[in-house]
């Protein structure tokens, strides 16, 4: 009796990791499955494989219990708990799926983290981070407060964030952005179209613009940066109402006497067969050469 | 072809939009199956009906005098178009704009957005629209607010604030400046993205 009494507050003192509950499934699938996955707190990994079939493994938080289910062309996964606002516990999933699988993922404070995919993906987090590596059909996600990072050439992209960052790396095809406060960041990008608005975030562009493509960038006190190649052909419209512009595109003595004050500025770049907007109302807007 | 793959081609079948080979397996298994076969059946005919209706039908010729006959006294009601001066659009969207703001502060607790002077009615109807959608989305945010996690609210606050700091911001240059088309788009700009805001909380809200 003694020991049972020396033993029970050992039990009760054991790490929330021990009373984790271990998961391991696999179901056969389509190749383009629809995979729908729920796991509010915690992280959910997506790897994208060569094979028709789903498989998960990870670890179920103690007050979380797991569910998997369907066949062929639809399957949901994911982690129920009482008390979804909660951060803590949370689960940690990891999930191979057919590259070209649809998924719908969604996510609390969560982190998502999806590569090796072809298909398409949707992601829904409210301060879980999200980052999606592929060459994706369609990449939508959304979340209040976590960053984004997409990375590689998808086809179409729609990304909205909070007050955190945007990132898209090696970015291609069209790209929809939003953020209030994030940054929003495109490095080595090369867009057909692209529409980056912030409200006082920065937006900074490090690439090229496809032929006859067009870019639109608008912040209200965020900075506009753009680098471009210097052999770019583009037609420039530059407009701020109480921030500054500058660019070093013009040799010394042509540099256009480009003002703040709401007045837009319009100069072409080589042929000017692609369109280049940016507008801001106090941010600062420089187009330098990369 | 499955039980099961029939099943999930029946209605592309029906609507003959199988590939030749595709209807040749689809008959092939039917041939061979009495369940599909009797699913077909009772699937079938009424599609098959329905397909059989015409494409329109029009009304009978006796009864139009019928309905303008109601109709007539309505339209003998309302004098005419009734044009709304732009001052009145612009006070209506004002007051919108203050009902919104107002709204979404005690919905969260957060700053209202400053209202704005005078502008152009055609900006005033816009901003109403934003604004009443804005009404209503924070109304629903509120009654699923219990749902929302503290940390997740204070989120929202401080990306509405930032927002109606903007359009605060936005509308006083505007009100110097009104005619200037770049800066009513810069009002609108921050409209779509407090609107859109409150559309994805209130989705969390409600969803989670």
């Amino acid at each position: 009796m003694r020991r049972l009494g020396l033993l029970l507050p050992l039990l009760f003192a054991l790490p929330a990791a021990a009373q984790q509950k271990i998961v391991e499934r696999r179901i056969a699938v389509d190749a383009d499955v629809s995979l729908r996955i729920t796991n509010m707190a915690g992280l959910t990994r997506i790897i994208g494989w060569d094979r028709d079939s789903i498989a998960v493994s990870g670890t179920v938080a103690a007050n979380g219990s797991f569910f998997f289910g369907g066949r062929g062309r639809y399957a949901k996964m994911g982690v129920d708990r009482p008390d979804e606002t909660l951060a803590e516990p949370g689960s940690t999933l990891e999930i191979r799926v057919p590259r070209a699988a649809r998924l719908y993922v969604k996510s609390g404070s969560a982190a998502i983290d999806a590569s090796g995919l072809t298909g398409e993906i949707e992601c829904y987090s409210v301060g879980g981070s999200i980052k999606i590596e592929g060459a994706l059909q369609v990449v939508t996600a959304e979340t209040m407060d976590g960053a984004i990072e997409v990375i590689g050439a998808m086809e179409v992209t729609r990304l909205k964030g909070g007050s955190a960052p945007v990132t898209l790396r090696r970015a291609r095809g069209d790209v929809l952005a939003s953020t209030v406060g994030g940054a929003i960041i495109a490095v080595e990008a090369l867009l057909n179209r692209a529409d980056l608005k912030t409200i006082s975030g920065a937006i900074t562009y490090d690439g090229a613009v496809q032929p006859k493509g067009t870019l639109e960038a608008t912040t209200h006190s965020g900075n506009i940066t753009f680098r471009l190649p210097s052999t770019i052909s583009a037609e420039l419209s530059v407009q701020s109402f109480a921030g500054t512009i500058d660019t070093d595109f013009f040799p010394k003595g042509r540099v256009p006497k480009w003002t703040a004050g709401g007045k837009e500025w319009v100069v072409a770049l080589g042929d000017g067969a692609a369109r280049i907007r940016m507008e801001s109302f106090k941010g600062d807007i420089r187009i330098l050469r990369r | 072809m499955t039980c099961s793959e029939l099943k999930d081609r029946l209605d592309a079948y029906l609507r003959d939009a199988l590939t030749p080979t595709e209807a040749a397996a689809f008959e092939g298994h039917l041939s061979g199956c009495a369940a599909c076969a009797g699913l077909l059946e009772t699937v079938g005919a009424p599609v098959a009906g329905t397909a059989a209706l015409p494409r329109t039908v029009p009304p009978g010729e006796d009864l139009w005098p019928e309905i303008s006959a109601r109709l007539t006294p309505r339209r003998a009601a309302i004098p005419g178009r009734v044009v709304i001066p732009g001052w009145l659009l612009a006070t209506a969207a004002v007051l919108l704009v203050s009902l919104s703001s107002g709204i979404t502060a005690i919905a969260l607790r957060s700053g209202p957005a400053a209202p704005a002077a005078a502008e152009p009615p055609r900006l005033g109807a816009q901003e109403a629209e934003f604004a009443a959608a804005a009404a209503d989305l924070s109304r629903t945010l509120e009654q699923a607010r219990g749902r929302l996690a503290p940390a997740t609210i204070a989120t929202i606050q401080r990306n509405l604030a930032t927002i109606d700091s903007a359009l605060a911001e936005s509308r006083r240059a505007l009100a110097r400046d009104p005619d200037n088309s770049a800066l009513e788009q810069l009002v609108l700009t921050a409209w779509r993205q407090k609107v859109d805001l409150l559309r994805r909380a209130a989705a969390l809200s409600t969803e989670s």
